[in-house]
Protein backbone atom coordinates (compact mmCIF):
# COMPACT_ATOMS: atom_id res chain seq x y z
CA UNK A 1 0.00 0.00 0.00
CA UNK A 2 1.39 3.38 -0.53
CA UNK A 3 1.30 6.36 1.46
CA UNK A 4 -0.15 9.81 0.80
CA UNK A 5 1.45 12.79 0.16
CA UNK A 6 0.59 16.23 2.28
CA UNK A 7 1.57 19.32 1.37
CA UNK A 8 0.61 22.67 3.24
CA UNK A 9 0.92 25.57 1.56
CA UNK A 10 0.61 28.98 3.46
CA UNK A 11 -1.97 28.41 6.09
CA UNK A 12 -2.70 30.46 8.70
CA UNK A 13 -5.36 30.24 11.46
CA UNK A 14 -7.15 32.78 13.40
CA UNK A 15 -9.91 32.94 16.21
CA UNK A 16 -10.64 36.55 16.13
CA UNK A 17 -7.92 38.91 16.99
CA UNK A 18 -5.67 35.63 18.24
CA UNK A 19 -3.31 34.44 15.45
CA UNK A 20 -2.12 30.98 16.07
CA UNK A 21 -0.12 30.83 13.14
CA UNK A 22 0.96 32.08 10.05
CA UNK A 23 1.53 31.38 6.33
CA UNK A 24 3.05 27.46 6.90
CA UNK A 25 3.99 25.29 4.32
CA UNK A 26 5.69 22.04 4.01
CA UNK A 27 5.24 19.17 2.42
CA UNK A 28 5.27 15.32 4.02
CA UNK A 29 6.25 12.88 1.03
CA UNK A 30 4.45 9.59 0.78
CA UNK A 31 6.05 7.29 3.68
CA UNK A 32 8.02 10.03 5.49
CA UNK A 33 7.91 10.88 8.92
CA UNK A 34 7.72 14.23 9.80
CA UNK A 35 8.13 15.51 13.84
CA UNK A 36 6.76 18.63 14.88
CA UNK A 37 8.23 20.50 18.34
CA UNK A 38 7.53 23.67 19.62
CA UNK A 39 6.55 24.80 23.18
CA UNK A 40 3.26 24.99 24.63
CA UNK A 41 0.77 27.28 22.44
CA UNK A 42 3.18 27.44 19.53
CA UNK A 43 0.03 26.19 17.45
CA UNK A 44 0.88 22.65 17.14
CA UNK A 45 -2.32 20.85 18.38
CA UNK A 46 -4.17 23.54 16.27
CA UNK A 47 -2.09 22.72 12.90
CA UNK A 48 -3.60 18.88 13.64
CA UNK A 49 -7.10 20.28 14.05
CA UNK A 50 -6.90 22.05 10.47
CA UNK A 51 -5.54 19.85 8.74
CA UNK A 52 -7.39 16.97 9.57
CA UNK A 53 -10.53 19.15 8.88
CA UNK A 54 -11.69 19.97 12.37
CA UNK A 55 -11.02 23.26 12.12
CA UNK A 56 -11.00 25.47 9.00
CA UNK A 57 -8.06 27.53 8.45
CA UNK A 58 -7.86 31.10 7.47
CA UNK A 59 -6.00 30.92 4.91
CA UNK A 60 -3.73 29.08 2.77
CA UNK A 61 -4.97 25.31 1.25
CA UNK A 62 -4.22 21.79 2.24
CA UNK A 63 -3.46 19.06 -0.12
CA UNK A 64 -3.51 15.32 -0.03
CA UNK A 65 -1.84 13.13 -3.06
CA UNK A 66 -2.24 16.82 -4.74
CA UNK A 67 -5.83 17.26 -4.38
CA UNK A 68 -7.05 20.04 -2.57
CA UNK A 69 -8.55 18.93 0.81
CA UNK A 70 -8.98 22.20 2.41
CA UNK A 71 -12.02 22.70 4.86
CA UNK A 72 -13.34 19.22 3.71
CA UNK A 73 -15.37 17.64 7.25
CA UNK A 74 -13.27 14.88 9.75
CA UNK A 75 -15.38 11.82 7.96
CA UNK A 76 -14.66 12.50 4.53
CA UNK A 77 -10.77 12.90 5.01
CA UNK A 78 -10.71 9.76 7.71
CA UNK A 79 -12.09 7.94 4.99
CA UNK A 80 -9.22 9.57 2.29
CA UNK A 81 -6.52 8.00 4.65
CA UNK A 82 -5.80 11.40 6.57
CA UNK A 83 -6.25 10.27 10.29
CA UNK A 84 -5.53 11.45 13.47
CA UNK A 85 -5.13 10.61 16.80
CA UNK A 86 -5.42 12.79 19.90
CA UNK A 87 -3.35 13.96 23.05
CA UNK A 88 -5.09 12.85 25.67
CA UNK A 89 -6.32 9.03 26.01
CA UNK A 90 -9.37 8.86 23.38
CA UNK A 91 -11.83 5.73 23.14
CA UNK A 92 -15.30 4.68 23.24
CA UNK A 93 -14.80 4.42 27.02
CA UNK A 94 -17.49 2.04 28.83
CA UNK A 95 -17.03 -0.46 25.49
CA UNK A 96 -14.17 -2.80 25.42
CA UNK A 97 -11.37 -2.96 23.50
CA UNK A 98 -13.30 -5.31 20.92
CA UNK A 99 -15.73 -2.99 20.29
CA UNK A 100 -13.95 -0.03 20.38
CA UNK A 101 -11.53 -1.67 17.57
CA UNK A 102 -14.55 -3.22 15.87
CA UNK A 103 -16.68 0.32 15.79
CA UNK A 104 -13.43 1.59 14.16
CA UNK A 105 -13.21 -0.99 11.02
CA UNK A 106 -16.81 -0.46 10.84
CA UNK A 107 -16.31 3.36 10.31
CA UNK A 108 -13.64 3.50 8.47
CA UNK A 109 -14.81 0.18 5.99
CA UNK A 110 -11.86 -2.08 6.80
CA UNK A 111 -11.65 -4.75 5.90
CA UNK A 112 -12.62 -7.60 8.51
CA UNK A 113 -9.10 -9.33 7.62
CA UNK A 114 -7.28 -5.80 9.48
CA UNK A 115 -7.90 -8.19 12.90
CA UNK A 116 -5.16 -10.52 11.65
CA UNK A 117 -2.68 -7.21 11.85
CA UNK A 118 -3.92 -6.48 15.14
CA UNK A 119 -3.88 -8.93 16.70
CA UNK A 120 0.12 -9.24 16.45
CA UNK A 121 0.12 -5.10 17.87
CA UNK A 122 -2.21 -5.76 20.37
CA UNK A 123 -0.21 -8.87 21.79
CA UNK A 124 2.91 -6.30 21.78
CA UNK A 125 0.92 -3.61 23.81
CA UNK A 126 -0.09 -6.15 26.64
CA UNK A 127 -3.96 -5.43 25.03
CA UNK A 128 -4.89 -9.15 23.79
CA UNK A 129 -5.54 -10.81 26.93
CA UNK A 130 -7.96 -7.80 27.94
CA UNK A 131 -10.08 -7.49 24.65
CA UNK A 132 -13.50 -7.81 26.71
CA UNK A 133 -12.99 -5.04 29.34
CA UNK A 134 -14.06 -1.70 28.94
CA UNK A 135 -11.72 0.47 27.78
CA UNK A 136 -12.43 3.21 30.75
CA UNK A 137 -10.69 0.09 32.94
CA UNK A 138 -7.85 0.23 31.16
CA UNK A 139 -4.44 1.36 32.57
CA UNK A 140 -3.43 5.14 31.10
CA UNK A 141 -0.75 3.92 29.08
CA UNK A 142 -2.87 0.87 27.37
CA UNK A 143 -5.91 3.55 26.61
CA UNK A 144 -2.95 5.58 25.14
CA UNK A 145 -2.11 2.89 22.59
CA UNK A 146 -6.00 1.95 21.92
CA UNK A 147 -6.11 5.06 20.73
CA UNK A 148 -3.32 4.72 18.39
CA UNK A 149 -4.96 1.68 17.27
CA UNK A 150 -8.27 3.14 16.04
CA UNK A 151 -5.98 4.96 14.03
CA UNK A 152 -3.91 2.61 12.59
CA UNK A 153 -7.30 0.53 12.04
CA UNK A 154 -8.63 2.59 9.41
CA UNK A 155 -5.45 1.93 6.82
CA UNK A 156 -4.41 5.44 7.39
CA UNK A 157 -2.43 6.97 4.37
CA UNK A 158 -1.29 10.31 6.51
CA UNK A 159 -1.33 9.79 9.85
CA UNK A 160 -0.97 12.99 12.50
CA UNK A 161 0.14 11.58 15.99
CA UNK A 162 -0.92 14.78 18.24
CA UNK A 163 1.60 13.87 21.30
CA UNK A 164 1.24 9.76 20.89
CA UNK A 165 3.78 9.69 24.44
CA UNK A 166 2.77 12.24 26.32
CA UNK A 167 1.54 11.06 30.12
CA UNK A 168 3.41 7.52 28.93
CA UNK A 169 6.40 5.86 31.33
CA UNK A 170 9.42 6.20 29.96
CA UNK A 171 9.25 1.91 29.07
CA UNK A 172 6.12 2.49 27.49
CA UNK A 173 6.88 5.08 25.14
CA UNK A 174 9.12 2.60 23.04
CA UNK A 175 5.70 0.91 21.90
CA UNK A 176 5.32 4.34 20.02
CA UNK A 177 8.15 3.17 18.23
CA UNK A 178 6.75 -0.30 17.44
CA UNK A 179 3.09 1.49 16.86
CA UNK A 180 4.66 3.68 13.63
CA UNK A 181 6.63 1.38 12.30
CA UNK A 182 3.87 -0.91 12.23
CA UNK A 183 1.82 1.79 10.44
CA UNK A 184 4.44 2.49 7.93
CA UNK A 185 5.48 -1.33 7.13
CA UNK A 186 2.01 -2.30 6.90
CA UNK A 187 0.10 0.32 4.84
CA UNK A 188 3.40 2.54 3.77
CA UNK A 189 1.78 5.47 5.53
CA UNK A 190 3.33 8.89 5.83
CA UNK A 191 3.57 10.73 9.41
CA UNK A 192 3.46 13.32 10.91
CA UNK A 193 3.89 13.38 14.56
CA UNK A 194 3.57 16.88 17.45
CA UNK A 195 5.74 15.33 20.24
CA UNK A 196 7.50 17.11 23.18
CA UNK A 197 10.21 13.94 23.82
CA UNK A 198 13.08 14.18 21.87
CA UNK A 199 14.37 10.89 22.26
CA UNK A 200 11.56 9.60 20.38
CA UNK A 201 11.57 12.41 17.83
CA UNK A 202 14.98 11.66 16.94
CA UNK A 203 14.57 8.01 17.33
CA UNK A 204 11.99 8.03 14.43
CA UNK A 205 12.14 11.35 12.55
CA UNK A 206 14.82 12.26 9.97
CA UNK A 207 13.20 15.88 9.77
CA UNK A 208 11.70 18.21 11.85
CA UNK A 209 9.75 21.61 12.01
CA UNK A 210 9.91 23.76 15.43
CA UNK A 211 7.08 26.09 15.39
CA UNK A 212 7.26 29.19 17.29
CA UNK A 213 4.30 31.71 18.39
CA UNK A 214 2.14 30.37 15.36
CA UNK A 215 5.80 30.94 13.03
CA UNK A 216 8.11 28.37 11.23
CA UNK A 217 11.37 28.76 13.14
CA UNK A 218 13.35 25.76 11.92
CA UNK A 219 13.56 23.04 9.91
CA UNK A 220 16.06 20.16 9.10
CA UNK A 221 17.32 17.10 11.17
CA UNK A 222 16.90 16.61 14.92
CA UNK A 223 21.04 16.87 15.04
CA UNK A 224 20.77 20.33 13.33
CA UNK A 225 18.21 22.00 14.61
CA UNK A 226 18.26 20.84 18.08
CA UNK A 227 21.43 22.48 18.76
CA UNK A 228 20.60 25.81 16.86
CA UNK A 229 20.80 28.61 19.71
CA UNK A 230 17.61 30.15 18.66
CA UNK A 231 15.52 26.85 18.88
CA UNK A 232 16.67 26.57 22.53
CA UNK A 233 16.21 29.72 23.79
CA UNK A 234 12.32 29.54 22.28
CA UNK A 235 11.93 25.92 23.15
CA UNK A 236 13.40 25.78 26.55
CA UNK A 237 13.75 29.42 27.21
CA UNK A 238 17.48 28.61 28.09
CA UNK A 239 20.41 30.28 26.78
CA UNK A 240 24.11 29.05 27.17
CA UNK A 241 25.11 25.84 24.15
CA UNK A 242 22.60 23.38 26.02
CA UNK A 243 21.06 21.21 23.57
CA UNK A 244 17.28 20.34 23.81
CA UNK A 245 16.56 17.48 25.72
CA UNK A 246 12.71 17.23 27.26
CA UNK B 1 -27.77 -16.37 21.03
CA UNK B 2 -25.71 -13.54 21.25
CA UNK B 3 -27.99 -11.13 19.09
CA UNK B 4 -30.96 -11.88 21.49
CA UNK B 5 -28.99 -11.09 24.32
CA UNK B 6 -27.45 -7.77 22.90
CA UNK B 7 -31.10 -7.04 21.99
CA UNK B 8 -32.93 -8.28 25.47
CA UNK B 9 -34.15 -4.63 26.14
CA UNK B 10 -35.76 -4.11 22.82
CA UNK B 11 -37.18 -7.49 22.36
CA UNK B 12 -38.40 -7.19 26.26
CA UNK B 13 -40.60 -4.11 25.95
CA UNK B 14 -41.97 -4.94 22.14
CA UNK B 15 -43.27 -8.12 23.76
CA UNK B 16 -44.33 -6.31 26.89
CA UNK B 17 -45.87 -3.35 25.11
CA UNK B 18 -47.82 -6.18 22.87
CA UNK B 19 -49.03 -8.26 25.95
CA UNK B 20 -50.80 -5.26 27.20
CA UNK B 21 -52.93 -5.19 23.95
CA UNK B 22 -55.18 -8.01 26.67
CA UNK B 23 -55.28 -4.89 28.91
CA UNK B 24 -58.49 -3.48 27.29
CA UNK B 25 -60.24 -6.98 27.54
CA UNK B 26 -59.30 -7.06 31.64
CA UNK B 27 -61.46 -4.44 32.71
CA UNK B 28 -64.64 -2.24 31.55
CA UNK B 29 -63.46 0.46 34.29
CA UNK B 30 -63.33 3.88 32.39
CA UNK B 31 -61.05 5.37 34.81
CA UNK B 32 -58.47 2.37 34.30
CA UNK B 33 -59.01 2.91 30.40
CA UNK B 34 -58.28 6.72 30.72
CA UNK B 35 -55.05 6.25 32.81
CA UNK B 36 -53.84 3.56 30.52
CA UNK B 37 -54.79 5.63 27.22
CA UNK B 38 -52.61 8.80 28.65
CA UNK B 39 -49.80 5.56 30.06
CA UNK B 40 -49.55 4.57 26.04
CA UNK B 41 -49.73 7.90 24.70
CA UNK B 42 -46.29 8.77 27.33
CA UNK B 43 -44.79 6.16 26.35
CA UNK B 44 -44.74 6.50 22.59
CA UNK B 45 -43.65 10.33 23.51
CA UNK B 46 -41.02 8.72 25.72
CA UNK B 47 -39.25 6.54 22.84
CA UNK B 48 -38.95 9.81 20.80
CA UNK B 49 -36.69 11.41 23.76
CA UNK B 50 -34.83 7.86 24.40
CA UNK B 51 -34.11 8.02 20.71
CA UNK B 52 -32.23 11.12 20.82
CA UNK B 53 -30.62 10.59 24.14
CA UNK B 54 -28.82 7.48 22.00
CA UNK B 55 -26.96 10.20 20.18
CA UNK B 56 -26.86 12.34 23.84
CA UNK B 57 -29.26 15.56 22.60
CA UNK B 58 -31.26 16.59 24.92
CA UNK B 59 -34.88 17.71 23.03
CA UNK B 60 -37.66 19.28 23.97
CA UNK B 61 -39.21 19.38 20.76
CA UNK B 62 -40.97 16.32 21.62
CA UNK B 63 -44.74 18.32 21.24
CA UNK B 64 -43.45 20.12 18.46
CA UNK B 65 -43.95 17.42 16.41
CA UNK B 66 -46.80 15.91 18.38
CA UNK B 67 -48.51 18.92 17.45
CA UNK B 68 -48.02 18.16 13.64
CA UNK B 69 -49.22 14.53 14.12
CA UNK B 70 -52.25 15.27 16.04
CA UNK B 71 -53.32 18.35 13.73
CA UNK B 72 -52.01 16.33 10.55
CA UNK B 73 -54.75 13.79 11.12
CA UNK B 74 -57.75 16.18 12.32
CA UNK B 75 -57.08 18.19 9.22
CA UNK B 76 -57.23 14.61 7.20
CA UNK B 77 -60.39 13.25 9.11
CA UNK B 78 -62.04 16.66 9.11
CA UNK B 79 -61.37 18.02 5.67
CA UNK B 80 -60.01 14.75 3.82
CA UNK B 81 -62.67 12.34 5.71
CA UNK B 82 -59.54 9.76 6.14
CA UNK B 83 -60.68 7.38 8.49
CA UNK B 84 -58.82 4.46 8.40
CA UNK B 85 -56.10 4.11 11.26
CA UNK B 86 -53.19 2.14 9.24
CA UNK B 87 -53.13 5.67 7.19
CA UNK B 88 -53.45 8.07 9.70
CA UNK B 89 -50.98 5.68 11.63
CA UNK B 90 -48.68 6.25 8.80
CA UNK B 91 -49.82 10.33 8.11
CA UNK B 92 -48.56 11.10 12.12
CA UNK B 93 -45.57 9.47 11.18
CA UNK B 94 -44.52 10.81 7.94
CA UNK B 95 -45.27 14.40 8.11
CA UNK B 96 -43.94 15.03 11.45
CA UNK B 97 -40.51 13.39 9.88
CA UNK B 98 -40.53 14.88 6.47
CA UNK B 99 -41.07 18.41 8.44
CA UNK B 100 -38.31 17.51 10.26
CA UNK B 101 -35.68 16.25 7.76
CA UNK B 102 -34.54 20.10 6.61
CA UNK B 103 -35.16 21.27 10.43
CA UNK B 104 -32.69 18.11 11.54
CA UNK B 105 -30.12 19.29 9.26
CA UNK B 106 -30.66 23.01 10.35
CA UNK B 107 -30.51 22.17 14.32
CA UNK B 108 -28.42 19.59 14.52
CA UNK B 109 -25.53 21.96 13.70
CA UNK B 110 -25.75 23.09 17.35
CA UNK B 111 -24.61 21.33 20.14
CA UNK B 112 -24.95 20.83 23.63
CA UNK B 113 -27.15 23.54 25.66
CA UNK B 114 -27.46 25.99 22.64
CA UNK B 115 -29.61 22.47 20.66
CA UNK B 116 -31.76 22.15 24.19
CA UNK B 117 -32.19 25.76 23.99
CA UNK B 118 -33.52 25.97 20.25
CA UNK B 119 -35.29 22.98 20.47
CA UNK B 120 -37.07 24.56 23.75
CA UNK B 121 -38.02 27.95 21.42
CA UNK B 122 -39.64 25.46 18.99
CA UNK B 123 -42.12 24.58 21.36
CA UNK B 124 -43.18 28.16 21.89
CA UNK B 125 -43.21 29.07 17.77
CA UNK B 126 -45.59 25.85 17.22
CA UNK B 127 -47.69 27.27 20.09
CA UNK B 128 -47.87 30.77 18.31
CA UNK B 129 -48.35 29.10 14.95
CA UNK B 130 -50.98 27.20 16.31
CA UNK B 131 -53.01 30.26 17.37
CA UNK B 132 -52.27 32.01 14.86
CA UNK B 133 -53.30 29.94 11.74
CA UNK B 134 -57.17 29.68 12.49
CA UNK B 135 -57.85 28.96 9.12
CA UNK B 136 -55.74 25.85 9.22
CA UNK B 137 -55.55 24.77 13.41
CA UNK B 138 -58.58 26.19 14.57
CA UNK B 139 -56.48 28.90 16.41
CA UNK B 140 -57.73 29.05 20.09
CA UNK B 141 -60.83 26.92 19.70
CA UNK B 142 -58.64 23.51 18.38
CA UNK B 143 -60.09 20.91 15.62
CA UNK B 144 -63.29 19.58 17.09
CA UNK B 145 -65.92 17.04 15.70
CA UNK B 146 -63.11 14.36 14.43
CA UNK B 147 -65.05 11.18 12.73
CA UNK B 148 -64.02 8.40 14.69
CA UNK B 149 -61.05 6.84 13.28
CA UNK B 150 -61.92 2.94 11.49
CA UNK B 151 -59.98 -0.48 11.49
CA UNK B 152 -60.61 -2.27 8.35
CA UNK B 153 -64.27 -0.29 7.44
CA UNK B 154 -65.25 -0.52 11.67
CA UNK B 155 -65.83 2.42 13.70
CA UNK B 156 -63.45 2.40 16.85
CA UNK B 157 -65.79 4.88 18.79
CA UNK B 158 -66.25 3.39 22.08
CA UNK B 159 -63.37 3.55 25.31
CA UNK B 160 -62.21 0.06 24.58
CA UNK B 161 -61.13 0.64 20.92
CA UNK B 162 -59.70 4.19 21.36
CA UNK B 163 -57.29 1.68 24.17
CA UNK B 164 -56.67 -0.37 21.69
CA UNK B 165 -55.56 1.77 18.81
CA UNK B 166 -53.38 3.58 21.62
CA UNK B 167 -51.58 0.50 22.42
CA UNK B 168 -51.30 -0.30 18.74
CA UNK B 169 -49.82 2.81 18.06
CA UNK B 170 -47.47 2.34 20.60
CA UNK B 171 -46.56 -1.31 19.89
CA UNK B 172 -45.92 0.02 16.27
CA UNK B 173 -43.70 2.71 17.94
CA UNK B 174 -42.14 0.52 20.19
CA UNK B 175 -41.23 -2.30 16.56
CA UNK B 176 -39.27 1.08 15.23
CA UNK B 177 -37.69 2.17 18.04
CA UNK B 178 -36.09 -1.13 18.45
CA UNK B 179 -34.95 -1.97 14.67
CA UNK B 180 -33.39 1.68 14.76
CA UNK B 181 -31.68 1.90 17.55
CA UNK B 182 -30.92 -2.01 17.53
CA UNK B 183 -29.46 -1.34 14.13
CA UNK B 184 -27.52 1.21 14.34
CA UNK B 185 -26.23 0.65 18.20
CA UNK B 186 -22.95 0.92 17.62
CA UNK B 187 -23.30 4.12 15.36
CA UNK B 188 -25.65 5.67 18.05
CA UNK B 189 -23.44 4.45 21.39
CA UNK B 190 -20.56 5.74 19.28
CA UNK B 191 -22.10 9.26 18.96
CA UNK B 192 -23.28 9.51 22.40
CA UNK B 193 -19.68 8.41 23.62
CA UNK B 194 -17.51 10.29 21.82
CA UNK B 195 -18.80 11.83 18.69
CA UNK B 196 -15.31 13.74 17.90
CA UNK B 197 -13.48 10.12 17.98
CA UNK B 198 -16.36 8.70 15.74
CA UNK B 199 -15.81 11.31 13.29
CA UNK B 200 -12.11 10.75 13.45
CA UNK B 201 -12.48 7.17 12.48
CA UNK B 202 -14.69 7.52 9.14
CA UNK B 203 -18.33 7.89 10.44
CA UNK B 204 -20.48 10.30 9.08
CA UNK B 205 -22.16 11.62 12.27
CA UNK B 206 -24.71 14.30 10.67
CA UNK B 207 -25.74 11.30 9.17
CA UNK B 208 -27.29 9.18 12.00
CA UNK B 209 -28.12 12.16 14.01
CA UNK B 210 -30.65 13.59 11.20
CA UNK B 211 -32.00 10.27 10.82
CA UNK B 212 -32.43 9.77 14.38
CA UNK B 213 -33.87 13.28 14.83
CA UNK B 214 -36.40 12.67 11.71
CA UNK B 215 -37.38 8.64 13.54
CA UNK B 216 -38.06 11.02 16.87
CA UNK B 217 -39.96 13.45 14.89
CA UNK B 218 -42.20 10.46 13.82
CA UNK B 219 -42.56 8.83 16.99
CA UNK B 220 -43.69 11.90 18.52
CA UNK B 221 -45.97 12.12 15.73
CA UNK B 222 -47.99 8.96 16.62
CA UNK B 223 -48.18 9.75 20.14
CA UNK B 224 -50.01 13.25 18.44
CA UNK B 225 -51.89 11.06 16.81
CA UNK B 226 -53.47 8.60 20.18
CA UNK B 227 -53.88 12.38 22.23
CA UNK B 228 -55.81 13.59 19.41
CA UNK B 229 -57.96 10.54 18.90
CA UNK B 230 -58.48 10.29 22.82
CA UNK B 231 -59.21 13.86 23.19
CA UNK B 232 -61.27 13.83 19.67
CA UNK B 233 -60.10 17.39 19.88
CA UNK B 234 -56.54 18.90 18.24
CA UNK B 235 -56.11 21.80 20.83
CA UNK B 236 -52.79 23.61 21.44
CA UNK B 237 -52.53 23.39 25.07
CA UNK B 238 -52.40 19.49 24.44
CA UNK B 239 -48.81 20.65 22.88
CA UNK B 240 -47.54 22.91 25.42
CA UNK B 241 -44.14 23.23 25.85
CA UNK B 242 -43.98 22.73 29.62
CA UNK B 243 -45.29 18.93 28.89
CA UNK B 244 -42.25 18.23 27.03
CA UNK B 245 -40.51 18.12 30.68
CA UNK B 246 -43.14 15.21 31.35
CA UNK B 247 -42.03 13.06 28.82
CA UNK B 248 -38.07 14.02 29.78
CA UNK B 249 -39.25 13.02 33.20
CA UNK B 250 -40.77 9.66 32.02
CA UNK B 251 -37.23 8.33 29.86
CA UNK B 252 -34.64 9.68 32.53
CA UNK B 253 -36.34 8.56 35.46
CA UNK B 254 -37.23 5.14 34.06
CA UNK B 255 -33.55 5.27 32.72
CA UNK B 256 -32.35 6.18 29.38
CA UNK B 257 -29.67 2.76 29.36
CA UNK B 258 -32.65 0.28 27.83
CA UNK B 259 -36.15 0.80 26.05
CA UNK B 260 -37.62 -0.65 29.12
CA UNK B 261 -36.69 2.74 31.00
CA UNK B 262 -39.33 4.80 28.99
CA UNK B 263 -41.66 2.12 29.95
CA UNK B 264 -41.32 2.16 33.17
CA UNK B 265 -40.87 5.68 33.50
CA UNK B 266 -44.00 6.67 31.73
CA UNK B 267 -46.23 3.99 33.73
CA UNK B 268 -44.62 5.07 37.10
CA UNK B 269 -45.02 8.58 36.62
CA UNK B 270 -48.20 8.77 34.77
CA UNK B 271 -49.82 6.88 37.53
CA UNK B 272 -48.29 8.64 40.29
CA UNK B 273 -50.03 12.34 38.76
CA UNK B 274 -52.92 10.43 38.50
CA UNK B 275 -52.65 9.16 41.67
CA UNK B 276 -52.07 12.89 43.09
CA UNK B 277 -54.33 14.48 40.89
CA UNK B 278 -55.75 16.82 43.16
CA UNK B 279 -52.40 18.31 43.48
CA UNK B 280 -51.81 18.04 40.20
CA UNK B 281 -50.49 21.46 39.85
CA UNK B 282 -47.33 20.39 41.45
CA UNK B 283 -46.40 17.34 38.95
CA UNK B 284 -44.49 19.14 37.30
CA UNK B 285 -42.16 20.34 39.63
CA UNK B 286 -42.28 16.95 41.39
CA UNK B 287 -40.91 15.23 37.87
CA UNK B 288 -38.40 18.24 37.59
CA UNK B 289 -37.33 17.26 41.30
CA UNK B 290 -36.76 13.09 40.58
CA UNK B 291 -34.97 14.48 37.11
CA UNK B 292 -32.00 15.91 39.84
CA UNK B 293 -32.57 12.88 42.06
CA UNK B 294 -31.96 10.36 39.32
CA UNK B 295 -29.40 12.75 37.61
CA UNK B 296 -27.66 13.16 41.13
CA UNK B 297 -27.92 9.14 42.56
CA UNK B 298 -28.93 6.74 40.01
CA UNK B 299 -27.90 7.87 36.57
CA UNK B 300 -29.40 5.05 34.78
CA UNK B 301 -32.33 5.47 35.83
CA UNK B 302 -34.81 2.73 37.85
CA UNK B 303 -33.89 0.07 35.03
CA UNK B 304 -30.29 1.18 34.72
CA UNK B 305 -30.13 0.75 38.99
CA UNK B 306 -31.89 -2.31 39.06
CA UNK B 307 -29.75 -3.64 36.03
CA UNK B 308 -26.54 -2.97 38.09
CA UNK B 309 -28.36 -4.10 40.94
CA UNK B 310 -28.93 -7.63 39.42
CA UNK B 311 -25.10 -7.25 37.95
CA UNK B 312 -23.63 -6.48 41.46
CA UNK B 313 -25.81 -9.41 43.44
CA UNK B 314 -24.05 -12.04 40.29
CA UNK B 315 -20.63 -10.79 40.60
CA UNK B 316 -20.90 -11.23 44.57
CA UNK B 317 -22.36 -14.87 44.51
CA UNK B 318 -19.87 -15.96 41.75
CA UNK B 319 -17.07 -14.65 43.86
CA UNK B 320 -18.60 -16.29 46.87
CA UNK B 321 -18.91 -19.16 45.00
CA UNK B 322 -15.11 -19.29 43.65
CA UNK B 323 -14.12 -18.97 47.22
CA UNK B 324 -16.16 -21.58 48.68
CA UNK B 325 -14.86 -23.67 45.40
CA UNK B 326 -11.08 -22.35 46.55
CA UNK B 327 -10.97 -23.13 50.16
CA UNK B 328 -9.13 -26.24 51.30
CA UNK B 329 -11.47 -29.00 53.05
CA UNK B 330 -10.26 -28.58 56.54
CA UNK B 331 -11.45 -24.61 56.17
CA UNK B 332 -14.92 -25.47 54.97
CA UNK B 333 -15.25 -28.31 57.93
CA UNK B 334 -14.05 -25.56 60.36
CA UNK B 335 -17.45 -23.10 59.35
CA UNK B 336 -19.79 -25.81 59.43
Amino acid sequence: MQGGELRVENISKRFGGLRVFTDLSFKIAPAEILGVIGPNGAGKTTLINVICGKLAPSSGQILLDGRPVTGKPVHELSRRGLVRSFQQTNTFKSATVRENLSRAIRFSGSPISIWDRLNDLLKQFDLAPRLDEPSDKLPYGMQKMLGLLLAYTTRPKVLLLDEPAAGLERRERTQVDVFVKAAQADFGCSVLIVEHDMDLIRRLCPQILVLDAGHLLAAGTPEDVLSRRDVIDAYMGVGDDEEVVA
Amino acid sequence: MNAIRRNAGEIATVLILSAALAVPFLTEDPFVYSVANQIFIAITAAFSVYLMLRMDLLTFAVPVFMAVGGYTVAIAGLKGGVTDSFVLTALSFLVPALIALPLGILVLRLKGVYFVLVTFVLTEITQLVLFETPGLTGGSNGLVGMPPTTLFGLELADNRAVLLLAIGVTVTGAIITALVTSYHRQNFAAIEENETLAQSLGLVVWRYKVLGFVVAAGLAGMAGFSLVNMLLTAHPTSFSASSSVNYIAYTIVGGRVSMLGPVVGSVLLVWMSNLFSNQGQYSQGLFGLLIIIVTLVARGGIVGTLANLVAFLRNWFRQNDNITAAAPPSALSEHT
